[in-house]
C-alpha cells in the first residue's frame, strides 16, 4: 500500500509539474499560449498542433529567438471542452501573460471563446484548424472593431465553395448529391454546400444524413444511387466515413465520392483501407507526393524528433507558419499584444510552408489567410492524398514514379 | 425488391448488434435490479482488447476470445465489489454513477493505451461480400446476427435448463426467500455481473469489425441497447432480441423510405411512449412492488 501511495504522489506532483507551466521559463521570455484538445476524440489534431508549435519555436530560438528573446510554449489541455478552452484562455492571458495564441481545436470552443478574446483579453489568436466561417467573421468584424481573431486553416464558406466548384467545374458533375453528419460540424457544412449550390442556380439531387452510431450505411448509399447522383458530397468524420466507403464496396457502388478536409488526415486510410481509392477530399495542405525542400527537411525532422509520421499535417503545418509568422511580426512591431494584432493585417508576403503568401497574410477585412484559391484537392491513391491537377485533358494526379495519371470523372478509378 | 431487403438486412444486422448489447442491460437487472450503466464501455474494452490480442499480437480468435472472458470476468467482479456492492448493500442508488464512472474511467485509460483513432480489426472471415440471392451482406453482419440468435439460446437454456440457471430466476424472483432456501444470493449477483461482463466482452469481439476499434466505439451503441433494454422491458431478453431486430430493421427502412434525420425521433418518441403505455416494456413482466 505504502509503495503504491508513493507511486501516486509521485506521479501527481510530475502531473502538476507539467501542468505549471514551462521549466526553465524565465521573465524575458516571450511566451506563446496554446490550449486544444490533447486528449480525447481529436487528440491526434490537438498534438499534432502542439508538435508544429513546438518544433518552430525551437527552429526560431536557434537562429537567436525574437530580438535576442527567447520564445517559449505554455500548453493547456481543452479536452476537448469549449468550457475548459474559455477558461485557459483566460489563465493564459491573465496569469501566464501570453502575448499571442494558438486557436484550439473544435469550432463550437473557438466560437465559445471569441467574444472574450475581442471584448476582454485583447491577446491576438491564430487559429491552426477550427473552421467555423464565424470564427473570424465575428461581432468585432462586423462592428468594424479590433479583431483580435485569425486563421491559417480552412473556413466553412471557403471550402464549401472550393469543393463545390471543383466538383462542377473541374469535373464537370450536373447532379450533386449530399450525405452529411448529423452532429454540429456536418450540420453547418451542410448549410454551406446547399448555400453554394443555390448561388450556382443547382439543387442537391439527394440530401441525406448519417449520425454516430450508424455503422452501415445501405439506406443512404443506395439512395443517393436511386437519385442519380454524379457526385456525392460529404460533410464528416474519419469513422462515419469509413463505414461509408466499405458500404459502397459492399454493395459495388462506384458513384464518385467528395468530402470536406474531415478525412484529409492518415487515419482515413487506415480506418477504411482500400475501400478509400479514389475518393477526393479538399484540404490545405499533402505531405505525400512531391514537396518543396523545406517541408521535406521539417518533415524529416518530425520524424526524427517524434518516431512517427504525421496525424495532422494541416493542423501541424499551420501552427509551424503561425509561429514563424509571429515572429516576423514582433520583430518589427514588438510583443505589446495590441501592437501584434495590428502588425498581422500588415504583412505585405510571407513564405510559408503551407502557401507561400504573395499578396498580405491578412487585412483588416479579411483575417482569413488561406482563401478558395490556397485550398486544393486530394485523391486517396494507395494509402496516399494526391494533389488533384488539372489541364486540357481533365483532373489528373502525379504519382510518386512522376507518372501522370488521368482521373475518370464518372468513377473517379485512375486511367 | 433488390432495395428492400438490402436495407432489411442490413438493418437488421444493425439490430443484431444493439440486441447483443441490450441483453447484457437484463441479466443483472433481473437478479439484483441494478444495471450497468456503463455496458457499452466494456463492449469497448471487448474490441480493443481484441485489437491488441489478435490483430497485434496476432492470435488466433479462439484464444483471443478466452482471454478477453477471463480479463472481463475480473474485470467485472473487481467492479461489482468496487462500485455495486457497496452500495447495493445498503440500498443507496448511488450505483447509478458509480457504474458510469467505471465506464469513463476505461474510455480515459483506453485512450491512454490506444490512442483516440480509429483502428480497424479485419473481419474474421475476410473483407470479400457474400451475396444471397442477389443481396450483398458481409459475412460478419452474418456472424453478428448468428451470435445474437446463438447467444439468446444459450441464455435460454442456461436459465430454463441448469440449476444455477435456475438460481439466478429464484433470485430474481425473491431474493429473501431464496437465500432461505440455502442458495447464496450474494454469490448469484457476483456472478451475474460477471457474466454480464464477460458477454459485453465477447460482444466488442464480435462487433468490432463493423464499429472499428477506438474508445468511444460503445458509448452511443451502448445507450440505443439501453433504449431497446427499455423498450423490450429489462426482464424480458428474448423480448430484447425480437427489439433489438426489429428496431435495427425498423431505422434502416425509415432510412430508406423516408428521412434518415427521422429516425432517431421515431425511435427515441416510441421509448417514451412505451415508457408511458407500459412502464415495464412490450415484453415485460411487471415488477412486483416491494415495500
Amino acid at each position: 500500500m505504502k509503495k503504491w501511495t508513493r507511486l501516486t504522489t509521485t506521479a501527481l506532483f510530475a502531473s502538476l509539474a507539467a501542468l505549471a507551466g514551462v521549466p526553465g521559463a524565465s521573465a524575458d521570455d516571450i511566451k506563446i499560449g496554446y490550449s486544444g484538445a490533447l486528449t480525447g476524440p481529436v487528440a491526434f489534431l490537438g498534438l499534432d498542433i502542439r508538435r508544429g508549435a513546438e518544433m518552430a519555436i525551437d527552429a526560431v530560438n536557434a537562429k537567436g529567438g525574437v530580438k535576442g528573446k527567447k520564445l517559449v510554449l505554455v500548453v493547456r489541455d481543452d479536452e476537448h471542452n469549449p468550457v475548459k478552452t474559455v477558461a485557459n484562455h483566460r489563465e493564459l492571458v491573465e496569469r501566464e501573460k501570453v502575448v499571442a495564441m494558438l486557436g484550439t481545436t473544435n469550432s463550437a470552443a473557438m466560437l465559445a471563446t471569441a467574444p472574450i478574446i475581442n471584448d476582454e483579453l485583447k491577446v491576438p489568436i491564430l487559429c491552426p484548424a477550427t473552421d467555423a466561417t464565424k470564427i473570424t467573421e465575428n461581432k468585432a468584424w462586423e462592428d468594424k472593431r479590433d479583431n483580435y481573431i485569425f486563421r491559417i486553416g480552412m473556413y466553412g464558406r471557403g471550402q464549401a465553395n472550393f469543393l463545390i466548384n471543383s466538383l462542377v467545374e473541374k469535373f464537370g458533375y450536373k447532379n450533386v448529391a449530399l450525405l452529411t453528419w448529423t452532429a454540429g460540424w456536418g450540420v453547418t457544412g451542410r448549410g454551406e454546400l446547399n448555400r453554394r449550390l443555390k448561388e450556382l442556380g443547382m439543387k442537391a439531387v439527394a440530401d441525406e444524413t448519417y449520425d454516430t452510431s450508424d455503422t452501415d450505411m445501405t439506406p443512404q448509399v443506395l439512395k443517393l444511387k436511386g437519385a442519380g447522383a454524379q457526385v456525392v458530397v460529404n460533410y464528416g468524420l474519419v469513422r462515419e466515413n469509413s463505414f461509408v466507403t466499405r458500404t459502397k464496396q459492399k454493395l459495388g457502388d462506384s458513384t464518385p465520392y467528395a468530402s470536406a478536409w474531415g478525412i484529409a488526415a492518415p487515419a482515413f486510410w487506415k480506418a477504411a483501407g482500400p475501400s478509400a481509392e479514389g475518393v477526393l477530399t479538399s484540404t490545405t495542405i499533402t505531405v505525400d507526393g512531391p514537396q518543396s525542400p523545406e517541408r521535406k527537411a521539417v518533415l524529416a525532422e518530425y520524424a526524427k524528433r517524434y518516431n512517427k509520421t504525421l496525424d495532422a499535417p494541416f493542423g501541424f503545418f499551420a501552427a509551424y507558419d503561425i509561429v514563424h509568422l509571429l515572429k516576423v511580426v514582433m520583430e518589427r512591431d514588438g510583443t505589446k499584444p495590441a501592437a501584434i494584432r495590428a502588425g498581422l493585417e500588415n504583412v505585405p508576403e510571407f513564405k510559408g510552408l503551407i502557401t507561400h503568401f504573395k499578396r498580405p497574410v491578412f487585412t483588416k477585412d479579411r483575417h482569413d489567410a488561406l482563401t478558395e484559391d490556397d485550398m486544393i484537392l486530394g485523391r486517396w491513391t494507395d494509402g496516399k492524398l494526391l494533389q488533384v491537377h488539372y489541364d486540357g485533358k481533365g483532373p489528373h494526379v502525379i504519382l510518386d514514379s512522376n507518372q501522370k495519371k488521368y482521373i475518370n470523372t464518372k468513377t473517379l478509378a485512375l486511367n | 425488391m433488390a432495395f428492400f431487403f438490402h436495407i432489411l438486412i442490413s438493418g437488421i444486422a444493425t439490430g443484431a448488434i444493439y440486441s447483443l448489447i441490450a441483453v447484457g442491460y437484463s441479466i443483472t437487472f433481473t437478479t439484483m435490479r441494478i444495471l450497468n450503466f456503463a455496458l457499452g464501455m466494456w463492449v469497448m474494452i471487448g474490441g480493443m482488447l481484441t485489437l491488441t490480442l489478435h490483430v497485434t499480437l496476432g492470435l488466433n480468435l479462439l484464444i483471443t476470445a478466452a482471454i478477453i472472458a477471463a480479463a472481463m470476468a475480473v474485470l467485472g467482479y473487481a467492479a461489482e465489489r468496487i462500485s455495486v456492492y457497496p452500495f447495493f448493500r445498503t440500498g443507496s442508488d448511488a450505483w447509478v454513477m458509480s457504474t458510469l464512472a467505471v465506464g469513463f474511467l476505461f474510455v480515459n485509460v483506453a485512450e491512454l493505451i490506444w490512442g483516440q483513432s480509429p483502428k480497424p480489426v479485419p473481419p474474421f472471415f475476410g473483407s470479400g461480400v457474400i451475396m444471397l440471392g442477389g443481396i450483398a451482406i458481409f459475412p460478419q453482419h452474418l456472424l453478428v446476427i448468428g451470435s445474437a440468435l446463438g447467444i439468446f439460446v444459450l441464455l435460454y437454456f442456461f436459465y430454463y435448463r441448469t440449476l444455477l440457471g435456475k438460481a439466478f430466476r429464484a433470485t430474481a424472483h425473491s431474493s429473501e426467500v431464496t437465500s432461505l432456501m440455502g442458495i447464496d444470493t450474494r454469490l448469484i449477483c457476483i456472478l451475474s455481473y460477471v457474466m454480464t461482463s464477460v458477454l459485453a466482452g465477447i460482444a466488442g469481439l464480435i462487433v468490432v469489425p463493423i464499429t472499428l476499434a477506438e474508445p468511444q466505439m460503445g458509448t452511443v451503441l451502448g445507450l440505443k441497447a439501453f433504449a431497446i433494454a427499455i423498450i423490450a422491458g429489462l426482464n424480458a431478453p428474448r423480448g430484447i432480441l425480437v427489439c433489438g431486430l426489429a428496431y435495427g430493421a425498423i431505422e434502416a427502412l425509415l432510412s430508406g423510405y423516408f428521412y434518415t434525420g427521422i429516425r432517431d425521433i421515431l425511435g427515441f418518441s416510441l421509448m417514451i411512449l412505451v415508457l408511458f403505455l407500459r412502464p415495464e416494456g412490450l415484453f415485460g413482466t411487471a415488477a412486483k412492488e416491494r415495500a
